[in-house]
């Protein structure tokens, strides 16, 4: 669970564990070799005693050859016990090497305890001479233990020469295995420890890194942490947040661009309504006005007058409605083609009007009063200003289906590219040549309609040059 | 980078490693040879202790017979130490044997020594502690030293080939002078004793006996009063084993050594050189490696009690006469 605890722990365990076994060995070693110099000494001691052993029993006989007492011959027969106890124990010290003289050893002393118990018994018997002969002979085989006691030593010396140097070169390696592994462990836990601690401080790092962008407002790069701890978590909890962060942030930039796009249209809807009512003196009663004319003119006989009036009508009806509905393709080509007839009785044969319609796309919706405009600005252009007149073809097609293409092109003088560049961006024509308009609305408001009514930004072209027309075309999705 | 550090970074540390690991080995490898209590040694102290004693420790003569004897101990599962004194120092001599009596050996071979103390030490205290005693090399009366045979050679015998090869290179007239020490011990009266039986039977052959201590000094001042004294000395047997190079030395030093017969006991490698420098005419060669041999078989055996009693007389072992020219 606590993974860089856990990390820490079980370094600081593999560490202690380490050192637990170097001590332990160190110390095993340590008492090991203190054991055998020990048992040695002990050897050494214990051949030592034996010579001292010896020498108190002479010296108890001597006291009770010379006072012969109870107590001094218990003491005597003290000494003695101890002696043969001693050579018992003395014959541990038995070797490969001085099992010989050990032996020999172990029956002088028998020896001299008998030289000496029957010097006593002598002595006992008052035989003073034997006695004292024994008591010499006594003396002569303690001094050979005494020599006996050397040349087991010497013997020792000899035996555990090899042993001593064994022990010396193998102190030797033991601090040559610590200086080695000194140097090893030192090694090792240094880069265990510099792996270790970039283990944990590596992800803070990029943890720290990717903060950093966060905070300078990237909310684009990944964070990405590869570690088998906390960090990592923290990292998938960060990335998370980073992702929320960043469908906020786009979420506000979408609703303040609607927000700002809502504001626009109402702005324009404003616009063109205010327009409308500045036309809308009395509507009834303009309808019903040009109504009792129509039918006065045809009552009269003239056909042709009546119907010109019922389209001016048709036309004023069809621009009074709600502007913020969108209609069909249908509803503009026909009010296009009402005011087109109100136009040609105006120009006769100096407008040209070629309309190909393909009938299959006239369902489709668009802002109300976005033909009509476009048809008369060209009207206006190409036709009023040119005694001769000129052509405006009209057409709608489409080729993939998917986008409806409403062409209106003319043969005026056409425009200049910035000209054509200012229409597209939208900026107000001035104020002269709007005014020209019957409806009171401008190109420019049309495009902005188009656009916030489609989302599309290219869904107008204006195709022109100087002295080469102008072609208008409009780009209108079918769903 | 990286990788290059972590590829030196590996190696460094697979050197450590290495060397850390063979240190470890080398401490773990070196077994501390405790020279504890064998059961081999305790299986020694149930063998038996067999003691050789001798007064020329480390002479060629006497290295020969530690050869044969501790070779024969091996073969018997006897255990055997050599103990002895250089340059017959007596009183050593006759501590080692108590030392080997008091130490309660199974058995003492001893270069005999015709002497009232060692005869006590055999006679009195072996005997009492029943401790069995050979003689080797140089015997001792049977009698006084209660000794249970004699292992060596038969210094009577060698005696009378000496001096029949010398009457074989001289002839039968001339004199004879015969270098003894003058601590007449029983080997050298046996040789005298069989030199002066074959010499008997020639009357025209003249014996001089002449005795001197062992150390260089009187020898060469015997040795120059002899020539001084005798001028018409053809022949001289060193009788005692050491006399024979300082012998030569002397006469060299007045005339040549050629036209002088000289013979010699024991084939030291000085007396050998000699021989084979024909300063010495003859020696007698003895076999010491077996006599170390056979008294170390006849010990046991007479300790397992397979050779009950033992002869007497003593165990001869091979003399020969080595000659100048023959020898190789």
């Amino acid at each position: 669970m606590n993974s860089i605890q856990r990390k820490i722990m079980s370094l600081s365990v593999i560490v202690l564990f380490i050192m637990a076994i170097i001590w332990v060995v160190l110390t095993y070693y340590n008492q090991k070799t203190q054991e055998q110099y020990n048992e040695v000494l002990q050897r050494y001691l214990r051949m030592n005693e034996m010579t001292n052993l010896s020498q108190q029993t002479i010296a108890s006989l001597n006291v009770y050859l010379l006072q012969p007492t109870a107590n001094t011959l218990d003491a005597f027969h003290v000494t003695t016990e101890r002696i043969l106890q001693a050579n018992n124990e003395i014959a541990k010290l038995r070797t490969a090497d001085n099992g010989f003289t050990l032996t020999n050893y172990m029956h002088m002393i028998e020896s001299l305890v008998e030289a000496e118990n029957r010097s006593v018994m002598f002595h006992d018997q008052k035989n003073n001479e034997f006695s004292a002969a024994r008591f010499e002979e006594a003396t002569r085989i303690h001094n050979y233990i005494v020599e006996t006691t050397l040349s087991l030593i010497d013997k020792d010396l000899k035996t555990y020469d090899h042993f001593y140097r064994s022990i010396m070169a193998q102190s030797t390696e033991l601090k040559r295995l610590g200086v080695w592994l000194l140097t090893f462990i030192t090694v090792t836990l240094l880069l265990f420890a510099y792996w270790f601690s970039r283990s944990i401080t590596m992800p803070i790092h990029k943890l720290t890194v990717a903060a950093r962008e966060l905070a300078r407002g990237k909310f684009e790069q990944r964070i990405e942490v590869h570690s088998n701890d906390e960090i990592s978590f923290l990292a998938r909890t960060f990335d998370r947040m980073r992702i929320n962060i960043n469908d906020l942030i786009s979420e506000i930039h979408r609703t303040a661009q609607l927000e700002l796009e809502l504001k626009e249209s109402k702005l324009l809807l404003k616009e063109s309504q205010l327009r409308s009512l500045q036309s809308q003196i009395n509507p009834h009663f303009l309808f019903n006005t040009l109504d009792t004319l129509s039918k006065k003119a045809y009552l009269e006989g003239s056909l042709e007058t009546s119907d010109l009036i019922a389209n001016v009508a048709g036309l004023l009806r069809y621009n009074l409605r709600r502007l913020d509905r969108s209609v069909t393709l249908r509803e503009e080509v026909n009010v296009v083609l009402k005011y087109i007839e109100i136009q040609q009785a105006r120009f006769a044969d100096r407008l040209r009007f070629v309309q190909q319609v393909d009938e299959r796309w006239l369902h489709v919706h668009l802002p109300c009063l976005t033909l009509q405009p476009i048809i008369e600005n060209a009207v206006i252009h190409a036709v009023e200003p040119l005694e001769e007149g000129g052509t405006i073809v009209f057409r709608i097609l489409s080729e993939d289906g998917e986008r409806v293409r409403i062409e209106i092109e003319d043969s005026g003088a056409g425009m200049a590219p910035e000209q054509v560049q200012r229409m597209l961006e939208e900026q107000p024509q001035e104020r002269g040549n709007a005014q020209g308009h019957s409806t009171g609305i401008g190109f420019s408001n049309v495009v902005k309609r188009l656009r916030l009514f489609t989302g599309v930004e290219d869904v107008l072209e204006i195709d022109s040059g100087l002295q080469q027309g102008t072609k208008v075309t409009l780009k209108i999705p079918v769903a | 980078m990286r990788q290059l550090a972590i590829a030196a970074l590996s190696i460094g540390f697979l050197i450590l490693f290495y060397f850390t690991l063979h240190a470890a080995y080398k401490l773990f490898a070196s077994d501390l040879p405790v020279p504890g209590q064998e059961l081999a040694a305790e299986a020694d102290s149930r063998a038996y202790r067999l003691v050789v004693i001798t007064q020329e420790l480390d002479t060629p003569f006497w290295l020969q017979v530690k050869k044969g004897a501790l070779s024969a101990a091996a073969q018997r599962g006897a255990s055997l130490e050599m103990w002895g004194t250089y340059s017959s120092d007596r009183k050593e001599f006759l501590k080692q044997i108590e030392i080997a009596i008091a130490s309660k050996v199974d058995g003492i071979i001893v270069q005999g020594l015709n002497t009232p103390e060692f005869t006590y030490l055999t006679k009195i205290k072996a005997a009492g502690s029943g401790i069995p005693i050979l003689t080797v090399a140089n015997d001792v009366p049977m009698n006084d030293s209660l000794r249970r045979t004699y292992v060596g050679s038969d210094h009577l015998a060698a005696g009378r080939m000496i001096a029949r090869q010398l009457i074989e290179d001289m002839g039968s007239s001339g004199k004879v002078v015969l270098m003894v020490s003058d601590r007449q011990e029983d080997y050298q009266r046996s040789r005298l004793k069989g030199i002066l039986e074959v010499l008997k039977a020639y009357p025209q052959v003249k014996t001089e006996i002449v005795a001197s201590g062992d150390e260089k000094d009187a020898v060469v001042s015997a040795t120059d009063d002899l020539l001084n004294t005798q001028p018409d000395a053809k022949a001289f047997i060193a009788v005692a084993a050491n006399h024979a190079s300082i012998i030569i030395q002397e006469i060299e030093k007045r005339s040549r050594v050629e036209p002088y017969y000289i013979y010699a006991f024991d084939d030291s490698p000085e007396t050998m050189t000699l021989l084979k420098q024909s300063k010495i005419d003859a020696l007698v060669a003895q076999s010491p490696e077996l006599m170390g041999e056979l008294s170390v078989k006849l010990m046991t055996e007479w300790l397992d009690g397979k050779v009950v009693p033992l002869n007497p007389d003593g165990y001869f072992t091979q003399v020969r006469v080595l000659r100048a020219g023959e020898a190789e």
